[in-house]
């Protein structure tokens, strides 16, 4: 990767934010050989939140060791000329970068589709992948272009995953309960047969620039995760589909996936943790029921 | 009975077959154009340097309206299809809430930026696409994709981010 110069300003402000707040809300994985990735959305702002969340990111990373990450989308706002990919990517997550953090991007529609061919994104030139950690299959879709090809891929793609554990990860929410945007039914209408009929256990959106747990919909447990720069404070209406809503602060998720138990925990940009849960591997993957949870 | 013309014996041809033939032999033919285009620059792989993705884009861009300087909105849209579209998407517009329209207008960029050969702007977001009306629109090849900006449908070479036609004012209502 191309050398990075950090801003003095920026440099000043990450030492700043890590100094001054604590990370003392994360726990520690549960196991050493346990899945361990932390998950971010609608973070390419390139502004000073952005570089407020990545500073504490770095700091979780110390007492909850991901290894990669996965992105839901709109990883650059704005313009994508070479000077935005380091001020809105290179520089914000440089520490974990630099770490060798693995990223996983997938698409918003803040971001031109050639994103897939910026190596650090490791999409491998496609806007719809798919890659494997221990016993854990990731999809990440793109949800700006839901057409055939895609379709096809995924069935074909889900069909042919044997790991005991499917995520899937997007940009546009299937179930929110934001004010701005909403639950997306039309692509809701596309994806969550597939996600039923091939037992898909978990999903991973942003668009909606807050946190937001959802109880599991037919069994699929869904989380909003679009904080990871942007705020749009106040902008929850909570439903009856609403498990935890936070839109009072940037968030981030750091996940551990231990045999057959997730555990995840959502930390805000000054490290107060704001979520926190586990839940059970449905054991038939195609029930409608809804399976375990523990908060 | 004669084989060659048209004559009032002969089977009804499906009209929206037809339309959609024809603009799939206009595809082919715009596709050609953009391969042409696309091997007068290097091609790309996996890089960690983003100049290497914009100058890419801008040179094949380039490259096509060079090709194609004459280009102008419905050259592949066509007049036969143009209508057909028209009405897939009134109808599906129809069929949406309040709340629906309002999420997909959210995030549209406005249509002044929908000129035939124009760089569609950077800065701009993609307007996400509704996966059902896409699946009731004539499939594209995956160098071209349907978009919205304002009320107008555009064809977008996605490699070169250019604007190859437009269907102006098909939605109602929304931001133009």
């Amino acid at each position: 990767m191309r050398p990075v110069r950090l801003p003095i300003a920026a440099a000043l402000l990450c030492a700043f934010v890590a100094s001054a707040a604590t990370a003392q809300e994360v726990s520690p994985p549960s196991a050493q050989d346990s899945v361990q990735f932390l998950a971010i959305g609608d973070t390419g702002t390139g502004d000073t939140a952005q570089q407020q969340v990545a500073a504490m990111m770095v700091k979780a990373r110390a007492a909850f060791p991901f290894t990669f990450a996965i992105m839901m989308g709109d990883n650059l706002y704005g313009s994508e000329r070479p000077q935005d990919y380091a001020k809105k990517f290179e520089i914000p997550y440089k520490p974990l970068l630099d770490a060798k953090v693995e990223f996983y991007a997938s698409l918003g529609n803040h971001d031109d589709p050639n994103q897939r061919m910026y190596k650090p994104f490791n999409m491998n030139g496609q806007r719809f992948y798919t890659f494997k950690k221990g016993n854990v299959r990731f999809f990440a879709l793109d949800s700006n272009y839901f057409d055939r090809e895609q379709a096809d891929w995924l069935e074909k793609a889900l069909a042919a995953a044997t790991e005991d554990w499917k995520i899937c990860f997007f940009h546009h929410p299937l179930y929110s309960s934001g004010g701005r945007h909403g639950s997306e039914v039309d692509l809701r209408a596309a994806l969550e047969p597939l996600f039923l009929k091939y037992g898909v256990q978990v999903v991973f959106a942003g668009h909606e620039h807050f946190y937001e747990r959802l109880r599991p919909q037919k069994g699929i447990l869904y989380f909003v995760n679009g904080g990871g720069a942007k705020l749009r404070s106040g902008d929850i209406t909570k439903t009856a589909m609403t498990a935890v809503g936070f839109d009072a602060d940037r968030s981030f998720m750091l996940v551990e996936i231990a045999g057959d138990v997730m555990t995840y925990q959502v930390l805000s940009r000054t490290g107060k943790r704001v979520d926190s849960g586990s839940f059970q591997r449905p054991v038939a993957a195609q029930s409608t029921d809804a399976p375990a949870t523990r908060e | 009975m004669g084989t060659a013309g048209v004559s009032a014996q002969d089977p009804p041809v499906n009209q929206y077959g037809a339309a959609v033939k024809a603009f799939r032999d206009r595809l082919d033919a715009y596709l050609a154009v953009h391969r042409k285009a696309a091997g007068t620059v290097p091609a790309l792989k996996e890089t960690d340097d983003p100049a290497k993705l914009t100058s890419r884009e801008q040179a094949i861009g380039e490259a096509i309206r060079q090709l194609r300087p004459d280009a102008k909105a419905g050259d592949v849209f066509g007049t036969e299809l143009a209508p057909r579209i028209r009405d897939i998407i009134k109808k599906d517009w129809a069929r949406r809430s309040a709340a629906d329209k309002a999420g997909l207008a959210e995030d549209m960029p406005p249509g002044s930026v929908a000129d035939v050969n124009a760089t569609y702007p950077p800065a701009l977001p993609l307007a996400t696409f509704p996966a059902s009306l896409l699946a009731s629109l004539p499939p594209l090849p995956e160098e071209i994709e349907y978009r919205f900006v304002g009320r107008h449908l555009i064809l977008r070479d996605v490699k070169a981010n250019i604007i190859i036609d437009v269907l102006p004012s098909v939605l109602p209502g929304a931001r133009t």
